[in-house]
């Protein structure tokens, strides 16, 4: 794990710089829940849902440099999945959610088989195409109960779903952190991204890979899915297939910088942050998408790498010196 | 029979709109390579737009088509430096960052919408709504056929404008090969953001007939992108006249569907067939896209 493909450590980062936030942070998601108050600890849940969700479109969206428009559709499928699992078959829950990742994994892989052969905005509308097809299928079919939706057995213990939305988020962020960050498996994604061709020229099976990329992409969703369903106990068409699922995990992996580790992390918290926000202010609306939407065309004209892209090269001592190496960064 | 019949005639009246939705976006994506998120959005702000000048100024629709075109085409000149600037300049893939900006654009514009309209449905009447011309068994609602004819004069002129002009041989040059035309003269950026603010303001005036014709509301914007995908996958991406067969055969498909099929399942069908075609021939059904 330490050093594969000959990736050269960052000789001015130490250890200790690299690990001690991230076990502050570990340490504060853990004791987060008996700090807050409940309304808070729902907010966190899903901003740790999002940052997942995020996560796996940007396994697929950034570092494969493939734009799944549809990804919404994994979650949805997964959310249905352990519904039906629970309600017709009267399995427990962690079965429906096993079940959930892997078929919307196999799912993704019998769709990515032809449609990944395209390439830019045909793959882009092919899987907004299927994200719509999967949505409409919901709402016909008897079992998912049609645009009525689905009413699951309710299990009211938020803390539960904190842990559980924590445990499957962190492992969402491992598993791209050894598999896309630390393996050959990364590389060869990176290299298709940056030249298909090329990559496929020195070797890289390129159509197994990024079928294999994307299937490991939509089981994330899958489980998520199937956690929101149990969480919210009712699913309709709407709620878990919408198009502001995709949307939203789009726009949170360009706001916090594609193809990088943390990016759709920060890119979730500020959202769903600002989002929550505006909620608590206003009261319901619909301004916020107003606001995401500018978010995420400023990002495209100004910081193309996202607010990630931002921080990376600014040293914590020297202001004068971030401000400038800022500044470098923004295109104005 | 006569059912069949007035399927089909349905089906091509359907396609004539779905048409002048499907011409300009073909055409932006031919000349500049930018899938424009946003299609559903210029429908849906110009549907509202002659909501609003209905109600403000009374009169029919109609008559302000000409004002509607003339708004939007300011409009996209105003967007188009934003997109030119997306997709040029230092960026890891142009072709995602269009996508990703008027994605953005979409949503800032459906949610404008959502915020100050809310999710009222509302509609346009015209003189020509609820008439009827009976020719034999069948009937022809009068206002999709002037729908129909609209977007034939406009897919007509559009392919005048593209193939009889020089400006029109200009257009189809840069579409060919943007280097080459750039390196003769030709000012790429002038060109595509004359496509672009022609493509906004077809797509605005079609918004008016469609407010007539259905419903209009916020999110109605999502129907209507999908049209177009459909058309320029079936059409075949920025070959401008494959949009005419292809916006037809939608049509028609769409309202076999809706008939004999059932209503529920039409978007379905239609995501299949799109599906299929995307899959199998990529290029269009007419093997004449990029």
């Amino acid at each position: 794990m330490e050093v594969q493909a000959g990736k050269v450590e960052a000789p001015s980062v130490s250890w200790m710089w690299r690990f001690v936030p991230l076990g502050l942070l570990i340490l504060i998601a853990l004791i987060y829940p008996w700090l807050a108050v409940p309304l808070w600890v729902r907010f966190a849940t899903e901003i740790l849902m999002w940052a997942g969700l995020a996560q796996s479109w940007n396994i697929i969206g950034g570092y494969t440099g493939y734009l799944d428009f549809g990804h919404g559709a994994f979650f949805g499928v997964g959310a249905y999945i352990t519904g039906i699992v629970m309600l017709q078959i009267g399995w427990p829950f962690w079965i429906g959610l096993l079940f959930s990742g892997v078929l919307a994994s196999l799912l993704a892989m019998v769709i990515g088989y032809p449609t990944l052969r395209l390439r830019g905005a045909y793959f882009a509308i092919a899987t907004w195409a299927f994200g719509e097809l999967v949505r409409q299928i919901a709402t016909i079919l008897n079992v998912t109960g049609g645009a009525d939706g689905m009413q699951l057995p309710s299990l009211l213990n938020d803390l539960f779903f904190y842990y559980i939305t924590l445990l499957v988020t962190a492992l969402t962020y491992l598993t791209t952190y050894l598999l896309l960050e630390r393996a050959r498996f990364g590389y060869k994604l990176l290299a298709i991204r940056e030249h298909e061709e090329a990559a496929e020229m020195v070797g890289v099976n390129t159509v197994w890979i990024k079928i294999q990329a994307f299937g490991l992409s939509a089981f994330f969703p899958g489980i998520f899915g199937g956690i929101f369903a149990y969480w919210i106990t009712y699913i309709h068409p709407d709620s878990v297939l919408g198009a502001q699922l995709t949307d939203f995990m789009v726009v949170m992996a360009f706001l916090g910088g594609i193809g990088s580790l943390w990016g759709p992390f920060l890119g979730a918290i500020v959202v769903q942050l600002v989002q929550r926000i505006l909620w608590l202010v206003w009261g319901e609306g619909t301004f916020y998408l107003v606001i995401i939407g500018a978010a995420i065309c400023a990002v495209v004209l100004f910081i193309p790498n996202g607010l990630i892209g931002l921080l990376e090269g600014t040293g914590l001592f020297s202001p004068r010196e971030s401000l400038n190496q800022l500044k470098k960064k923004v295109k104005w | 029979m006569e059912l069949f019949l007035q399927t089909i005639i349905d089906g091509l009246l359907i396609g004539g709109l779905i048409i002048i939705v499907g011409i300009g976006f073909s055409l932006c994506f031919g000349v500049m390579h930018i899938v424009d998120f946003a299609v559903g959005e210029w429908v849906m702000l110009g549907a509202y737009a002659g909501y609003l000048m209905v109600r403000t100024f009374g009169h029919d629709p109609m008559i302000y088509l000409p004002v509607i075109f003339l708004i939007f085409f300011a409009l996209g000149w105003l967007v188009y430096p934003l997109i030119f600037r997306a997709v040029s300049g230092k960026r890891h893939n142009p072709v995602i960052m269009g996508l990703v900006f008027t994605f953005g654009l979409s949503i800032i514009a459906k949610g404008g919408a959502l915020s100050v309209w809310g999710y009222h449905i509302q509609s346009i009447t015209t003189w020509l709504s609820g008439k009827g011309i009976s020719i034999g068994v069948v009937t022809v609602p009068a206002l999709r056929f002037s729908g129909f004819l609209f977007g034939l004069i406009v897919t007509l002129l559009f392919m005048a404008f593209l193939y009889k002009t020089k400006f029109g041989i200009i257009i189809r040059a840069t579409a060919q090969d943007r280097d080459t035309a750039n390196l003769l003269g030709t000012d790429v950026r002038k060109v595509g953001a004359f496509v672009y603010s022609l493509y906004a303001g077809v797509t605005g005036m079609s918004g008016v007939l469609i407010g007539a014709l259905f419903s209009i509301h916020a999110a109605m914007g999502a129907k209507y992108a999908m049209l177009a995908f459909f058309v320029v996958v079936l059409a075949g991406m920025g070959y401008v006249p494959g949009v005419l067969v292809a916006a037809l055969v939608l049509g028609l498909l769409q309202s076999f569907f809706t008939v004999y099929v059932g209503g529920r399942y039409t978007l379905a069908a239609l995501f299949l067939v799109m599906y299929g075609v995307l899959l199998i021939t990529p290029k269009g059904i007419l093997r004449r896209g990029i």
